[in-house]
């Protein structure tokens, strides 16, 4: 545990210190704010509907598929290429620590970065808006857990590779594929269900069981259901926390499968 | 301290280390040695954790199994890889404050012990330097640092000169040798002159297996670097035998080479006890010999480590290249016949250099693409007058050594 929080430490200490995470900050702040400004401007001053609309819409989620690309695609690509991760990896700390812990200074800066919306809804708050407080801490709360998973695939692109944009353009592929495909097998399996049973009851019973599964897989469904309206379901987080564990694991699997190529 | 045995590492196909054994005793320092590829880097990594290996019987560090417990051999190693690993964003300082962190250190001794690092590798000033702006040589003796602060049992220091000005190597080494009186220090190069000058004992390796183990001193000698002769070239009106037959005679001498006449001056190689060159200075002297060459000549560890795995004898390029004459050393080019007085001495061979005042014949090439006779031998007159023009049999000055046309002037 030592280990992890030494790395992560370290890790946060060198985001902070590497220029690209200021420009990439300020961006975010700057593009964040004009966009709040507008759904602001849109909703003729309704405080929650802009908030909601910053912290789910459309532009979110684009947010939420390029900065967690961007800020995993160095994690250990460019560790690879400085030699550093040689280093890291025969100093006394275990390959899950090094990987958690680099996870966790991600995704630690990345809810930081999150917390912008929570700045204007303190400062709405105080000049007289009401926003539904539960609502929007618990869109932040699901939006640091979608971060987590998206890092952690992330992380495990960053593995493949030492060539950071690379890693990058790996991760945005693999996370656009994690979030549209349960929508597209739903949209497939609406025409191949049918041709494999023959009774229209039994038909409706595999769309139904299978249609389930798939919806199940669905992380917007997911995110939407509960933390979207301020309610922090177990199951949801389970969710996203049995992700984020899968793609951490097959991150460290890739690093011992690193060792073994040599 | 280390331990190795039968240490095999595979990437698919290719066999990087093959059946390797060794072991370290505790304070010693090894040099470990080879020519790029032959499978330093991947031991050293395998030793330090960083790979697994596809088999070893034993493959101890410090006392502890690397495969089966390697945390333990991790904290009790220093290791400092070719690459030197530093985070250029950081300072000096949190560098080493973060390799504490890892060790485990408390804040107090962390504190004692970065000073106390700092000094010894000579970097104490530049503790709140960033280290992206340090050069070569004050990176790699901050990697030292590094690898030094949790004050290891055992330090692995892969090519740890690499790269760096004749003048760093020097501090490097340097630094190495002072080291080497706490700690047991395993450090790999390609270059043996500076292993020579730091590691009292080699393991040398080669294609992944040992070639040869020990201290230098006896590697020479059990590689085929015998006790050394003393190179004599010295011009005499006595014949070659007599000389030969003078030198015998002398204390200590136990045999003598005839060997060529280079110019006006006759060599021999002189093998004995030890040095002889007083004995044969001395006796050059007396029967008024004129001396051209005394030289004690022993192959290093580079000339027989090159001949083994490449096949070539450094000392007989370098010095045919200088003389152009043949060398002593080296097995194949030893000339040794030793005349017996029944016996004639073998027929000089021709002077490569001939005899001075006397017109040699010499090729030239000329580097002229313009030149269409490219070479020309100048033993044959040439004509200094401008050449006829002929642009219907153009063809026939294409030629490169045309005699017809130092002939026909």
């Amino acid at each position: 545990m030592n280990g992890t929080f030494v790395v992560a430490r370290r890790e946060l200490g060198g985001l902070f210190k590497a220029p690209f995470t200021w420009i990439l900050l300020l961006v975010v702040l700057f593009l964040n704010g004009a966009l709040f400004s507008l759904f602001l401007a849109n909703s003729q001053g309704n405080v929650s509907e802009s908030l909601e609309q910053s912290m789910t819409g459309l532009a979110f989620w684009v947010w939420m598929i390029f900065l967690p690309a961007l800020l995993s695609m160095r994690l250990i690509a460019e560790e690879t290429r400085s030699g550093t991760l040689e280093y890291l990896l025969t100093a006394p700390v275990s390959d899950a620590a090094v990987v958690v812990g680099k996870f966790l200074a991600a995704t630690g800066f990345l809810a930081v970065l999150w917390t912008s919306s929570l700045i204007y809804a303190v400062a709405l708050d105080g000049v007289g808006g009401s926003p539904d407080w539960s609502a929007v801490l618990g869109t932040w709360l699901g939006t640091v857990f979608v971060s987590g998973v998206f890092v952690a695939i992330g992380m495990l692109a960053s593995t493949f590779t030492a060539t950071p944009l690379l890693a990058a353009f790996l991760s945005m592929v693999a996370c656009v594929s994690w979030l549209v495909l349960p929508w597209l097998a739903a949209r497939a399996l609406d025409y191949i269900l049918p041709l494999v049973t023959t009774t229209p009851e039994g038909r409706d019973a595999l769309v139904e069981r299978v249609m389930g599964v798939v919806a199940n897989m669905d992380a917007i469904r997911h995110f939407q259901r509960s933390f979207r309206l301020g309610v922090l379901d177990s199951a949801e987080v389970v969710f996203f926390v049995t992700w984020t564990a899968f793609f951490l694991f097959l991150t460290a699997r890739s690093i011992e499968a690193r060792r073994w190529r040599g | 301290m280390i331990e190795v045995a039968r240490l095999t590492r595979r990437f698919g196909a290719l066999t990087a280390v093959d059946d390797l054994s060794f072991t370290v005793e505790k304070g010693e320092v090894v040099g470990f040695l080879g020519p790029n590829g032959a499978g330093k880097t991947t031991t050293m990594r395998i030793l330090a954790g960083y790979l697994p290996a596809t088999r070893a019987s034993v493959l101890t560090v410090a006392g502890h199994d690397v495969q089966r417990d390697s945390m333990a051999v991790r904290r009790s190693i220093g290791y400092l890889p070719e690459s030197v690993p530093l985070y250029p964003e950081v300072r000096v300082d949190e560098m080493m404050r973060f390799q504490g962190r890892l060790h485990r250190m408390s804040r107090g001794t962390l504190k004692q012990r970065i000073g106390e690092t700092l000094d010894r590798v000579g970097v104490l000033d530049r503790r709140k330097q960033l280290v992206g702006t340090l050069s070569r040589g004050l990176k790699q003796r901050v990697g030292l640092a590094v690898a030094l602060l949790p004050d290891p049992e055992v330090l692995i220091l892969d090519e740890p000169t690499s790269g760096l000005d004749p003048i760093q190597r020097g501090e490097v080494r340097r630094l190495i040798g002072e080291l080497a009186s706490e700690r047991t220090v395993l450090l790999s190069s390609h270059i043996l002159a500076e292993i020579e000058s730091v590691a009292p004992r080699v393991v040398i390796v080669h294609e992944g297996q040992m070639v040869a183990d020990g201290p230098k001193d006896e590697l020479v000698n059990s590689l085929g670097g015998d006790g050394g002769h003393v190179l004599v070239e010295a011009m005499s009106t006595a014949t070659p035998q007599e000389m030969a037959g003078l030198l015998r005679a002398l204390p200590g001498v136990t045999g003598v080479d005839v060997g060529e006449r280079v110019g006006i001056h006759q060599a021999f190689a002189v093998r004995g006890e030890g040095d002889l060159r007083e004995d044969i200075g001395a006796l050059a002297m007396t029967q008024g010999w004129a001396l051209r060459e005394l030289t004690w000549r022993r192959p290093t560890l580079e000339q027989l480590f090159t001949r083994l795995v490449t096949g070539v004898d450094l000392e007989d390029s370098a010095s045919a290249t200088a003389s152009g004459a043949e060398p002593f050393t080296g097995d194949s080019a030893l000339p040794i016949a030793q005349p017996t007085p029944d016996e004639p001495a073998p027929a000089p061979k021709p002077l490569p250099l001939g005899v001075p005042g006397t017109a040699q014949p010499k090729t030239i090439y000329s580097l002229n693409p313009f030149d269409r006779g490219a070479s020309r031998d100048l033993s044959k007159p040439v004509s200094v007058d401008p050449l006829p023009i002929d642009l219907d049999g153009a063809d026939a000055e294409t030629e490169g050594d045309e005699p017809s046309r130092g002939d026909g002037a």
